[in-house]
């Protein structure tokens, strides 16, 4: 699973970069098409629910998805043979 | 399944301003209805007038957005015409203790079987920043601009004394705890008020000195204090720091109570 965010809905509070305990979420600082300051993604193969989420059935942490007042945080399938980067947990 | 399928997705993004704590408010709502797993064709949300009880159009299921400050009354015909239904009220501090006041204490005291979700960001959010009965003393807004010289309702407290079965209080920075306490008034017979302190930057973090909206998150982290160090301190007399924000589970216990379920 990789981490997203929906640029369509976030309107750019930038609550997620204080609740991540990873610190996944860093501000944007180029504003988009609509002029919002799009938080960015800070390595987000790191997130435990990339990692973990299928092989446990249920979300672990959400902290950034529950707190997310717009809805724009979520969890998607990568496409098939997509690359990704993996994180090594030690 | 997710709490993202009660959504609907065609009405989002929201109407809120960036950073409003309703939003997160009612995820968490969704995530605890969606643990406990009730059926969409059961549940109803009523809500009254504000920018809070906007929150059951976007939700996909039967809803009722009535006139400011009787959305307990709707939702007491509701439950009681089909205690069969689920009820979960979004309210806001004016609309619940303002001008819904009166409607508050006696759905209390009849203890009927509703929760209520009441996110209370100390401000009449929807209409521009006048004072609400939860203002803190000393805050500013567009009707106190020379700093709220009344003192605020506490609304857990309110809904203890006049009967409620379930009463917590969070904020919207406290988003696991708050599911887990919406989750338990969800399931627990009679009325249940939680009571969520939410951040309104739009009026009233930027006319009360929080200029980013993380300030007033960073604020609800800080001042907040769980009821039993509270407790602790008054028992041992010692002083609360000023301005903390007592949170916790306050009552839960089982008076008689109107309209619960009947046995399947
Ligand atoms: C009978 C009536 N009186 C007054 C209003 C104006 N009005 C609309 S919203 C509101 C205050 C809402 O405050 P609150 O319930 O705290 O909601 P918030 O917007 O802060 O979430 C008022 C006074 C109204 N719509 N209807
Ligand atoms: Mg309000």
């Amino acid at each position: 699973m990789k981490l997203v965010i929906d640029e369509k809905r976030c309107k750019g509070c930038n609550l997620c970069t204080s609740v991540c305990p990873y610190r996944i979420f860093k501000p944007g600082k180029k504003p988009n098409k609509r002029g919002i300051l799009v938080p960015e993604l800070d390595r987000p193969e790191r997130c435990a629910n990339c990692r973990l989420q299928k092989l446990y059935g249920r979300t672990l942490c959400g902290m950034c998805q529950l707190t997310c007042p717009d809805q724009a945080i979520r969890w998607e399938e990568e496409r098939p043979n997509e690359r990704r980067k993996v994180a090594i947990e030690y | 399944m997710s709490y993202f399928d009660w959504f609907r997705e065609d009405r989002l993004p929201t109407i809120y301003c960036a950073g409003c704590g309703n939003g997160t408010v009612i995820n968490c709502t969704l995530s605890a209805i969606d643990e406990v797993g009730w059926k969409r064709e059961e549940t109803v949300f009523v809500s009254g007038i504000g920018c809070s009880s906007r929150a059951s159009g976007y939700i996909a299921a039967d809803s009722l957005h009535t006139t400011h400050g009787r959305a307990l009354a709707f939702a007491t015909g509701v439950k009681l015409a089909n205690p069969d239904l689920n009820i979960v009220v979004f309210t806001g501090d004016g609309d619940l203790a303002a001008i819904g006041g009166n409607h508050f204490i006696h759905a209390c005291r009849r203890n009927i079987d509703l929760t209520v979700v009441c996110m209370n960001n100390q401000i009449y959010g929807m209409t521009g920043g006048q004072g609400s009965p939860t203002t803190p003393r000393g805050a500013l807004s567009t009707t106190t601009p020379y700093g709220a010289a009344e003192q605020p309702f506490d609304l857990a407290e309110l809904a203890i004394a006049a009967g409620a079965n379930y009463v917590s209080r969070w904020t919207s920075y406290h988003v696991k705890e708050l599911t887990k306490s919406v989750r338990a008034g969800l399931e627990t017979p009679g009325f249940s008020m939680i009571e969520v302190m939410t951040q309104c930057p739009t009026n009233y973090g930027r006319r009360n000195k929080f200029k980013q909206v993380a300030d007033q998150i960073e604020y609800m982290k800080t001042h907040a204090m769980l009821r039993k160090k509270y407790d602790t301190l008054l028992e041992k007399g010692e002083p609360i720091p000023e301005g903390a924000i007592v949170i916790g589970e306050f009552a839960r216990r089982s008076r008689p109570a109107m309209g619960v379920r009947r046995a399947a």
